[in-house]
């Protein structure tokens, strides 16, 4: 294990860690507004907030636990890994806890426990690994090597049902390979082939999943049922104009016309609340954020390295894409949650782990080959 | 050692960083793109849908104006009634409450389902479906204690329309009933589960009983909670109607034909204010004010006593010799009957080789025209009718009112029939025979007439002629729908005639020594008789064929003046039946008869025999 000396603390990237204690404290805020309803005498609050700043810390504890060690021992880890997520993950069907229809919860006694948050690392540290062993772009061996090591997860994860968590492993797949670089042939056939597999996706989507899509394209059908949520998220952020209808003063959070709105729809709140300048500046703080991530995947010291942060990279950028997309209705409602605004114990630690791994890669980046 | 950096070529792809770079700068641009588009361009527009959002305009129910009788008395009230409805958003688990409502009512839980789905369609997520209408107290008590356990369930105050006296006003009150799709369609202010009258005084004062909505403006969340309300127009409750009936003789005539079938119509004359008005036998009108089962209404309907219809206004019989009133009034109106018109009556007219047969098979010997109103010979009128012809009996008839709707306030009166040739030949497409005309002039065959017209031509038989609207509402002015087409003295002729009728004629039974009374009785075949030997004493003939039984009277006393009108449906002949129930309807307007003892004029040997009477 290599020690921890004092080049190490000089060499984190602070400016990371400044945006991603921002963008938290800001989740906090927005958490405590929408965690309160307007009853009828006041304001009730219910105690989302606490629990968020309660899961932050852990999240901060286990961010140190993952920086401390050399990521490069990560390498070796990948396999045996992705073997216990593989298998918890064959568990969940058997012995798993159902929730809203859905299987997606180990019960851990204590806790209950998401096997598809765990899947998400392993799928990183695995593709990481794979993808970071040659510098030359992906031919079709190295594309489908890559594919077979890390699909089952995913396809295992869609069919608890849990779109949002296979969309997202998926995707962060998607963008590692691109990210890698594919040859001129592979690339062009697979854009020619999207078109043709699309179809075929469509069909192994569930109805509701497919009501979801339907109903993004055109909303108004069904305004009281599906529509709701994309309508009334709309008005939110519409409705909070230049400045915004200020702190606690969101009437469409407030009178609870915004649906999961601690969650999915945090945003949305916070765009009522604060308005256009609020957003500027929460857009500016995620740019800023993807950016030093950025810095990171650009300046590690080792492929594997930069791998692991361009990963993460894309890890975040995607829910950012698609949960924001899905309020101000760019995209199709999907269950995916917004980095540090949206509550949620277990996507917290997640997030703060995935940085953790970036200021472990940044914090070596000056370190030379020893031996 | 696997801790190594990986030395071949450089750490990063060159193309995946110049990725990464344009992916932030796209996303950023993108969204600052739609949040200026949302937020800035369209934000008036959502900040407008928003403050909508919050503000739900609901109406309030306004209460439906009560009747009362000309006296006071509540004859239709409205009453708290107690609903459960259940908020499908509000509502975790909608079968388990649906069991639990069963097991709380002991209803099925599939009827349960049933409404449930019904409902499912037209009511809003977030607005309360009504499961069941009117719990009782002890099921109230029972789902109240628990309702904190079942979210979404809610108990619903509404006003119900209550009848006290039930049947007794039945047919004269109507009901009010769940609006319809047809209803609702046709005026935009009814809600659905709103009451409108459907029957009776309830339908026809519609527009003055119901009341105007109130709206209120509330303040809501998402999930409907109500947070603060505020009224924007007041309710207006419906207008009050007093009815000219007198419950107190509605319910004594009401006694008077219990357990028969037929009906009792008192107007008084000078107003035409309808008094009393029973139709027997009735239904209780408050089954249908929560929704009528199929199986109760289809058994109401095909009751062969048929207590829905009111057989005051919607039913028409043939009047027998009540009709000779108005044929007495034709030869009257056309000049062709003198007061000392005589004929002598053998038992039977002849016509070609059919022979019409008087009631009184030995014949009236000779008889005027007075005896004959008196003694309702049959052969006089056989005569008359002769003379007269079927066309000049149809256009004094329906100068008089007769055959003609009375334009009361109820729905669907029936106008009843006085047949004209022309009429004959547009109805049966066949040539009018001079034996009908016969048939006419004793109220048989064609002659079709309700109660209520009955009622109304006697009337305008002893005020002066005028023909009176019958009117139900008490504030209603007189209204005079026309004249009778005779003088006053062949009119006075006429009303004398009724009271010897009574005096000493076939109407005796309803004579009393204080007041002046004047009848008329018939008596309505249900079959056709070719030949009098085959007609049957009443008790032995079967119920459906006898025959209905007819009184048509008025009564006068201390400046006070009714009109009783009387049929009871296979009551036999007019004596039998008709008499006692207008003998009682009287003791009741003008008291019981003081001293019994006092004397009678003995009437005439011919009237002796009750059986026949007519």
């Amino acid at each position: 294990m290599t020690p921890i000396d004092r080049h190490l603390i000089f060499s984190l990237n602070w400016q990371l860690l400044l945006l991603v204690a921002a963008l938290f404290t800001v989740g906090v805020f927005n958490l405590y507004s929408a965690s309160g309803v307007r009853v009828e005498e006041g304001v009730a609050l219910s105690p989302y907030y606490q629990k968020q700043v309660i899961w932050g810390l852990a999240g901060l504890f286990c961010m140190v636990v993952v920086m401390l060690p050399d990521y490069r021992y990560l390498k070796s880890l990948a396999w045996p890994l992705m073997c216990l997520t593989l298998i918890l993950l064959a568990l969940v069907p058997v012995m798993g806890r159902s929730v809203y229809g859905a299987k997606r919860w180990l019960d851990l006694g204590a806790m209950n426990f998401q096997p598809s948050e765990l899947a998400k690392i392993s799928v990183l540290l695995l593709a990481s690994r794979m993808l970071a062993n040659d510098s030359c772009k992906l031919g079709w061996l190295g594309l489908f090597s890559v594919l077979a090591a890390c699909m089952l997860p995913a396809a295992m994860i869609v069919v608890q049902p849990d779109l949002g968590s296979g969309l997202n492993i998926l995707l962060l797949l998607g963008g590692l390979i691109l990210y890698r670089g594919l040859t001129g042939g592979v690339f062009k056939t697979l854009i020619l082939a999207v078109p043709a597999v699309m179809p075929l996706a469509w069909r192994f989507l569930k109805p509701y999943q497919k009501q979801r899509i339907l109903t993004f394209l055109n909303p108004e059908n069904d305004p009281l049922g599906s529509g709701y949520h994309i309508i009334q998220s709309q008005i939110a952020v519409g409705s909070g104009k230049v400045w915004g209808k200020g702190f606690l003063e969101g009437s469409q959070s407030q009178l609870r016309f915004l649906p999961e709105k601690h969650t999915d729809f945090a945003v949305a709140v916070f765009s009522e609340e604060w308005g256009f300048i609020g957003v500027v500046v929460l857009l500016s703080l995620f740019a800023f954020f993807l950016l030093r991530i950025y810095v990171s995947a650009r300046d590690a010291k080792d492929r594997f390295g930069s791998f692991l942060c361009a990963g993460v990279f894309f890890y975040f950028f995607w829910q950012i894409t698609i949960n924001i997309g899905m309020v101000i209705g760019l995209m199709p409602v999907v269950g995916i949650p917004l980095p540090f605004i949206s509550y949620g114990g277990s996507a917290t630690i997640v997030n703060f782990c995935l940085i953790g791994l970036v200021q472990s890669v940044s914090m070596r980046r000056y370190v030379f080959k020893k031996s | 050692m696997p801790a190594q950096f990986d030395r071949d070529g450089p750490p990063a792809p060159r193309g995946g960083l110049i990725l990464l770079q344009v992916l932030i700068l796209g996303l950023f641009c993108l969204f600052i793109a739609r949040f200026w588009y949302l937020q800035i361009l369209r934000g008036d527009n959502f900040a407008e849908l928003a403050r909508s959002n919050q503000i739900r305009e609901t109406s309030i129910s306004s209460p439906r104006g009560v009747i009362w009788d000309r006296n006071g008395v509540l004859l239709a009230v409205n009453e708290p009634s107690f609903a459960l409805g259940l908020v499908r958003e509000d509502c975790p688990d909608i079968t388990a409450t649906l069991n639990q409502i069963a097991e709380w009512t002991g209803l099925e839980t599939s009827t349960l389902q049933e409404i449930y789905l019904r409902g499912k369609k037209r009511v809003k997520t977030f607005e309360p479906l009504i499961l069941i209408n009117d719990l009782s107290f002890e099921t109230l008590a029972k789902i109240e204690s628990n309702l904190v356990f079942w979210p979404g369930l809610e108990i619903i105050v509404r006003h119900k329309r209550f009848y006290p006296r039930g049947e007794l006003l039945a047919h004269v009150l109507g009901y009010v009933a769940e609006a319809n799709e047809e209803e609702l369609e046709k005026d935009p202010t009814l809600a659905l589960g709103d009451a409108v009258g459907k029957q009776g005084m309830e339908y026809t004062l519609e527009n003055r009983l119901r009341g105007q909505k109130g709206r209120k403006q509330i303040q809501v969340d998402a999930l409907g909670r109500e947070l603060e309300e505020q009224v924007i127009i007041e309710p207006k409750s419906g207008n009050n109607v007093t009815l000219s009936i007198d419950l107190g003789l509605q319910e004594h005539c009401a006694q008077q034909l219990e357990g028969q079938a037929g009906a009792v119509v008192v107007l008084d004359p000078d107003t035409g204010q309808v008094l009393a008005m029973v139709s027997q036998p009735s239904y209780d009108n408050n089954l249908f004010v929560l929704g009528l089962s199929a199986n109760k209404w289809q058994e109401l309907r095909d009751d062969p006593m048929h207590p829905i219809q009111n057989r005051v206004s919607q039913s028409v019989y043939p009047p027998g010799s009540v009709f000779k009133l108005l044929m007495t009034t034709v030869g009257f109106a056309t000049g062709m009957l003198k007061y000392t018109d005589s004929t002598v009556c053998g038992g039977s007219y002849k016509m070609g080789n059919h022979e019409f047969h008087c009631w009184k098979k030995g014949g009236h010997g000779h008889i005027d025209l007075r005896g004959a109103l008196v003694n309702s010979c049959d052969v006089f009128f056989y005569q008359l009718g002769e003379r007269l012809g079927v066309d000049r009996i149809n256009a004094v008839a329906t100068q008089c009112g007769l055959g003609v709707a009375t334009g009361v306030d109820l729905p669907h009166e029936r106008p009843g029939i006085v047949p004209s040739t022309a009429w004959k030949k547009k109805r049966y497409g066949v040539a009018w025979t001079r034996g009908e005309t016969l048939n006419t002039a004793i109220g048989q065959g064609y002659v079709q007439l309700s109660p209520l017209q009955v009622a109304r031509f006697v009337g305008s038989l002893v005020n002066g002629g005028r023909i009176l609207k019958p009117l139900l509402d008490a504030n209603d002015p007189a209204l005079e729908q026309g004249r009778l087409p005779i003088n006053d003295k062949d009119r006075e002729f006429i009303v004398s005639a009724m009271v010897a009728t009574v005096d000493a004629g076939t109407a005796h039974k309803i004579w009393r020594p204080d007041a002046r009374i004047g009848g008329k009785t018939g008596t309505a075949q249900v079959v056709k008789l070719i030949n009098a030997d085959e007609r049957k004493k009443t008790v032995d003939m079967p119920y459906k064929y006898r025959d209905h039984s007819w009184l048509a009277s008025f009564g006068q006393k201390d400046g006070k003046s009714y009109v009783v009108v009387c049929m009871v449906e296979h009551g036999g002949h007019a004596g039998e039946a008709a008499a006692p129930v207008v003998k009682a309807v009287y003791d009741y307007l003008f008291g019981p008869v003081r001293g019994q003892a006092a004397a009678k004029p003995q009437p005439s040997g011919d009237t002796a025999a009750p059986a026949a009477s007519d």
